[in-house]
């Protein structure tokens, strides 16, 4: 035993520290800790000759590999070489520069920053921890908090970033010290924004300098310096000249938690009008229907997604919501952005915008029907991500676009609901026409709109390449080949890797072998991650065994090494319309997991008895090894189920599988399960040169249901075994009750245009008289009618079951008590945590610690439910811009449209045969814009003068359907123009 | 808030709060705290903090407190002295304030009655409780703090207030965490005397061993951990017991000289102690 035992008594080198830490519900904890300091705490220099002596090793004996160089690259103000300690606002500021592979080489991350930036920003940690990963960057975490010489006390009366600035200097001069003790010549410099810090550093003859005067000296000044945030720089200028101030102050942090506890104030998530940019809405626990807010002063640099206060405007301010398309492009394209800001916040054209001074039928109810209108007072949580658009033209000088002059320029973001960004470059020129990538660093009072810097250009606007890209991480896709540490845990074999032919091989350890049943999957043609396969054979007693079979990648894929955490990031496989890409390296996902037909494969089987009437008589689940005989499409499957000359063993098999599916979907219909509508589209591509070549609407067999039937029973058969063995910890799936109010509107609307009730007390009243919308005239009414009500709904969430009260499981849409996700594995996380917690359940292995604990179980869950939105939102976009594409060069296409909103400057038309919308303004419809009349109770508007229409909602429409490109995000898509 | 174990070991091969995965906390003890009691003893590991006084062996009637009543049915039986020995029983006392969510632990509380029993039947198996027949050994512990290892720290302060109380023992019972970092298989390290948070984040047992003897007294194992990793940990654990037995008897050493300065006890008599404890 070699533990260290400390000195009794007088004991220097440990101390406490003290933390305050506050809860979800909003108390505050005080958390001492202690800190054992030591001296064994290596530099990492490959130069020193100290420190490798006694390092600290694991229990192996190993030691961490010394990164920094020992001889790093000089500047021109350090020819002897240098590294680098970057402080927590540099590494904020300007992460993107520490990726750069051309500079940023040698980095001490002390643990004092290394904390602060994860309190300040996870992504930013993650990218962090990544640059510390990857060995060629060199980068080195020092635990400076724990090496007596660099740790530092508060002083009583010292603020926490005092010390903290204090404990990067002290950190830096004894590096400086440490390297000149072992004869080096290396600097070690500090990096640093802050400005009080640089002076403290230049007084105590500590090494340090700006961000940017250090870049200015790297070779490719010009490119690195547009990547630092543009606040640092503002922050000089502040002090010299006094700004205006345009925005109201944000309430002090403890005014709003205060505000929110006693009620006053209200804390949600921001959301911002598709339509209109200067609408924005909250959902507030306090208030059934969403707060509104309304006009950029009561929106208050707020950005789509932040999670903000807001305060509740007096009842005689409240307003009803705006029933105008409001384009940001169309109303601010002459704000000059290098202008000098200043005057009033809200410009003229917004308020003459917003003022609804559209003539409205009278005589119906005057009185309107205002609603709880707030503002913002202040952001608790900021969401902004990197975000993707392009140069607005109109803001770039002529003199940049030549010259290397530093301008500001506007960036237009794909994303209509993020207000343009103002940032500052030398490249105007070269920006053009291109897609770029910028991050948000601040919106102070003072300026109209936010202040960002640019990150790296994708290339041309509208190249198949840069839109792709952009989509990706538009929607946060992680897209990026496997690192080499992912692969290298998979199975050493690659593709021969077979199922072992000796049972008594370890991987048949408690596998029951199902090589003899017949097992066949079924999936949309060309499919290759294949998840599931079914069988079904009769038993003796007259009742049948049903087999549901998942492909086994918990066997591949072991909890927590590189490859799972990869995967558990990634989340889920996202499909685009040319492109998948996949949680799981190709090999597993299209080969040793999927159920391919004609060879054995590992699985994970949910077996039924199921009687006649397809009533679980029981139910168990295996681990398998299993041989599917077929790999049907869903058009194969119905073919051969459908020919009656077929009667082989496997066709009737099917055939029972179908009887039994119908009889379950019927069950679930009966108890109030809804079946939704999203217009489905599929996009066909010319095989050779991938171009779109025509749009389909998707067709539904029943085959498709038969499939889909026994993965809900299969789901929600594991759950409930699962959340038996883990009460606290199963990983399920919810989908809530949809606030009453959320059908106020559509109900309203089906009620006046026709005449149909929608009642919404429960799911089964819900599906029932959505049945009843039916109109023999129109048989897409109905799924018109459908995809309006899907938009009502709540989305479903993943949770940790111990999170959530028993009755707060149900799954709304498909009426059940609980559910989870176990069907998917190649392609969905939260399936592959089932599949080990499946496995625990039945004592096939133990649970690893990292699937047992519950609050990274949360964090997970938490995670994919973001990537399973942004999976969906990539795919559907992904389908837009091909639609468009499939457009293009073409001539206008005349299609049936109906009309899903509208607003008394234009109205929503939905294309049901490309599943497209567009929005037609009144301004499209003729020049000079024709005069209109709109009328809010009845959902009509009526122009006349230039040209004379009648538009209602839920009315069909003839529309040219052709492809345009949005001036505005640049983004090519299906542009309409109304016909008749 | 600080890091935690799964990142901050494979960056540096240290734990959250500093330490190598072998080192101990800071084991810090005094005995005969309170003059009253029979025998008492104060004793901290890291920032758990634990309180214990001994009332006896006393022939009373036994049935003195609920808690004892509790407790001693266990306790007695769990002894193993055989009929007529003295029964062990273990009154534990959860402060309000002792840790961080202040959630008060109430007598009932399922958790503390079975850390009552688990000490007690450790207890009573290293006392030599046949010398007492028809007696009660009572233990009255405070926990003033909680920063993991508590049951480990219960039993170890129960040994020197026993001590304390001159109660004869076989050796002193001693007891400490290991854990297991659950970071990448590789680096996949046991750990020794876990802190609050590791004992949140990671996957622990507590072990008491005899003195620096390898006999196992309690083995407490909660969370599932691979079978093949249980080994490493169970041995790391069995180490640590080697130096929290080191610690302790140097706790009754001085204290035991101290003593004879005091002239409190005849020489003769402290050196009896020290042998009987020294076995
Ligand atoms: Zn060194």
């Amino acid at each position: 035993m070699t533990s260290l035992r400390r000195p009794r008594d007088a004991e220097p080198n440990i101390t406490n520290k003290v933390y305050i830490r506050s809860t979800k519900s909003g108390k505050v904890q005080k958390i001492v800790r202690e800190v054992y300091l030591r001296d064994d705490i290596p530099c990492s220099s490959k130069l020193c000759t100290i420190c490798p002596l006694k390092a600290p090793r694991s229990a192996s004996g190993a030691m961490m590999p010394f990164v920094l160089s020992e001889k790093p690259a000089g500047t021109k103000e350090y020819p002897q070489g240098h590294y680098l300690v970057p402080d927590t606002n540099a590494l904020l500021n300007a992460m993107d520069l520490f990726e750069e592979s051309s500079a940023f080489y040698d980095v001490v991350i002390l643990q004092t920053v290394l904390e602060e930036l994860r309190n300040r920003s996870l992504p930013l940690y993650n990218r962090l921890i990544g640059l510390v990963k990857s060995e060629d960057k060199r980068f080195y975490v020092f635990f400076n908090e724990f090496r007596w010489e660099t740790h530092v006390a508060r002083d009583p009366d010292e603020t926490i970033n005092d010390r903290n600035d204090r404990a990067v200097r002290r950190a830096v001069s004894w590096y400086n010290k440490h390297l000149a003790d072992n004869k080096g010549n290396i600097t070690v410099l500090m990096l640093s924004d802050d400005k009080g810090n640089l002076e403290k550093a230049k007084s105590e003859n500590v090494p340090a300098t700006t961000l940017r005067d250090y870049v200015s000296g790297l070779p490719e000044a010009d490119r690195l310096l547009d990547m630092i945030a543009e606040s640092q720089e503002r922050g000089i200028s502040r002090d010299k000249k006094f700004a205006e101030f345009l925005y109201p102050e944000y309430y002090s942090m403890s005014k709003m938690m205060t505000g929110v506890k006693n009620g006053t104030l209200h804390q949600g998530i921001f959301n911002v009008s598709p339509y209109n940019y200067l609408e924005g809405s909250i959902k507030v626990p306090a208030f059934p229907k969403a707060l509104l807010i309304l006009g950029r002063d009561n929106i208050n640099r707020a950005i789509d997604g932040d999670v903000v206060v807001v305060e509740v405007l007096p009842q005689d301010q409240w307003k009803e919501p705006s029933t105008k398309i409001i384009e940001e492009e169309a109303i601010t394209k002459n704000e000059n952005a290098d202008g000098e800001e200043g005057g009033d916040i809200v410009t003229e054209s917004e308020r003459r915008a917003l003022q609804e001074k559209v003539k409205k039928a009278q005589g119906l109810s005057t009185e309107g029907r205002p609603q709880p209108t707030a503002r913002v007072v202040g952001a608790i949580k900021r969401n902004w991500r990197q975000y993707v658009g392009h140069v607005d033209q109109s803001s770039v000088s002529n003199a940049a676009k030549h010259g290397r002059k530093q301008e500001s320029v506007f960036l237009i973001p794909m994303d209509k609901k993020v207000p343009k960004i103002r940032m500052r470059t030398r490249q105007a020129g070269e920006l053009l026409g291109k897609r770029i990538l910028v991050t948000i660093d601040s919106w102070d009072r003072e300026s109209r709109h936010p202040v960002g810097h640019f990150v790296r250009s994708l290339g041309e606007l509208e190249t198949k390449a840069a839109e792709t890209e952009a989509l990706l991480l538009e929607y946060d896709v992680q897209y990026r080949p496997f690192p080499k540490t992912v692969l290298d845990c998979l199975p050493r074999d690659g593709h021969d890797w077979r199922v072992p032919a000796s049972t008594d091989d370890p991987g048949w350890k408690d596998r029951e072998d199902l090589r003899g049943l017949l097992i066949c999957s079924i999936d949309p043609p060309g499919c290759q991650d294949i998840d599931d396969a079914l069988h079904a054979r009769p038993l003796p007693n007259g009742n049948f065994e049903v087999g549901v079979h998942i492909a086994d990648v918990s066997h591949f894929v072991k909890p927590n090494n590189a490859m799972d955490t990869e995967a558990s990031i990634r989340g889920t496989t996202v499909y685009l319309v040319d492109k998948r890409i996949d949680m799981l390296p190709m090999l597993l996902g299209t080969d040793l997991c999927s159920l391919k037909p004609y060879v054995e494969r590992y699985a994970f089987s949910v077996l039924w008895e199921l009687n006649e009437a397809a009533d679980i008589v029981s139910v168990r689940f295996t681990k398998s090894v299993i041989k599917s005989r077929e790999a049907f499409s869903y058009e194969q499957a119905q073919l051969r189920i459908d020919d009656n000359s077929q009667q082989d063993d496997l066709t009737n098999s099917m055939r029972t599988l179908l009887m039994l599916s119908k009889k379950l979907k019927q069950k679930r219909m009966d108890a109030g399960a809804l079946s939704l509508s999203s217009p489905e589209v599929k996009v066909q591509m010319e095989s050779e040169t991938s171009d779109p070549i025509d749009v389909k609407t998707k067709e539904l067999l029943d085959t498709n249901s038969l499939v889909e039937e026994f993965m809900l029973l299969a789901n929600i058969s594991v759950a409930g075994k699962i959340y038996d063995a883990f009460p606290q910890t199963a990983i399920l799936r919810r989908h809530a009750a949809p606030p009453k109010t959320n059908f106020d509107e559509l109900a309203n609307q089906l009620k006046v245009k026709k005449g149909f009730e929608l009642r919404f007390d429960s799911s089964k009243a819900l599906a029932e008289s959505l049945d009843a919308c039916t109109d023999p005239q129109e048989p897409f009414l109905n799924t018109l009618v459908r995809i309006m009500a899907t938009r009502c709904m709540m989305s479903a969430e993943y949770f940790c079951a111990g999170t959530q009260a028993y009755p707060e499981f149900r799954h709304y849409g498909l009426a059940s008590e609980i559910y989870t996700h176990f069907t998917s594995p190649i392609r969905r996380y939260a399936d592959l945590v089932a599949h080990r917690q499946l496995a625990a359940a039945i004592d096939y292995e133990p649970m690893h610690p990292a699937v047992r604990s519950r609050s990274r179980l949360e964090a997970v869950c938490k995670n994919i439910n973001v990537r399973h939105r942004n999976a969906q939102l990539a795919g559907r976009a992904s389908i837009a811009y091909y639609v468009g594409q499939s457009l293009r060069g073409r001539d206008a296409v005349e299609e049936d449209g109906f009309v899903l909103r509208v607003f008394s400057n234009g109205f929503v038309v939905l294309v049901p045969r490309f599943g497209v919308e567009g929005l037609i303004r009144l301004r499209d419809l003729a020049d000079p814009e024709p005069e209109s009349v709109f009328d809010p109770e009845t959902y009509t508007l009526r122009t006349s003068g230039s040209r004379e229409v009648l538009v209602e909602l839920f009315m069909k429409v003839r529309v040219r359907v052709r492809d345009v490109k949005d001036e505005g995000t640049g983004k090519r898509g299906a542009g309409m123009e109304l016909v008749g | 808030m600080p890091l935690d174990t799964s990142s901050a070991y494979p960056l540096a091969l240290l734990r959250v709060d500093g330490r190598r995965w072998n080192d101990l906390r800071r084991l810090h003890a005094a005995v005969r705290t309170q003059a009253a009691a029979d025998g008492s003893a104060y004793l901290e590991m890291g920032n758990t903090k634990v309180m214990c006084t001994v009332t006896g062996p006393s022939e009373e009637n036994k049935r003195r407190t609920a808690a004892s009543t509790a407790t001693g049915n266990t306790g007695g039986a769990g002894g193993g002295a055989g009929a007529g020995g003295a029964e062990v029983a273990v009154e534990i006392v959860v402060g309000g304030f002792s840790s961080v969510d202040r959630k008060r632990r109430g007598r009932g509380d399922k958790r503390i009655h079975e850390l009552q029993t688990t000490l007690s039947k450790a207890l009573a198996a290293a006392l030599h409780t046949h010398l007492y027949p028809r007696s009660t050994i009572a233990l009255s512990l405070h926990v003033l703090s909680q920063d993991g290892s508590l049951l480990a720290a219960l039993l170890n302060a129960s040994t020197l207030a026993l001590v304390d109380a001159g109660i004869p023992m076989s050796d002193l019972p001693v007891a400490c965490t290991a854990g297991l970092t659950s970071a990448a298989s590789a680096a996949d390290d046991p750990l020794v005397d876990l802190n609050a948070q590791e004992e949140q984040e990671l996957p622990f047992l507590t072990l008491a061993t005899l003195g620096d003897t390898d006999r196992v007294m309690v083995l407490v194992l909660e969370t599932r951990v691979q079978a093949a990793r249980l080994k490493d940990m169970v041995d790391l654990a069995a180490d640590a017991c080697k130096s929290v037995h080191k610690s302790l008897r140097e706790v009754v050493r001085r204290r035991g000289e101290h003593m004879v300065e005091e002239g409190a006890v005849e020489k003769g008599a402290s050196m009896a102690m020290d042998m009987d404890i020294d076995v």
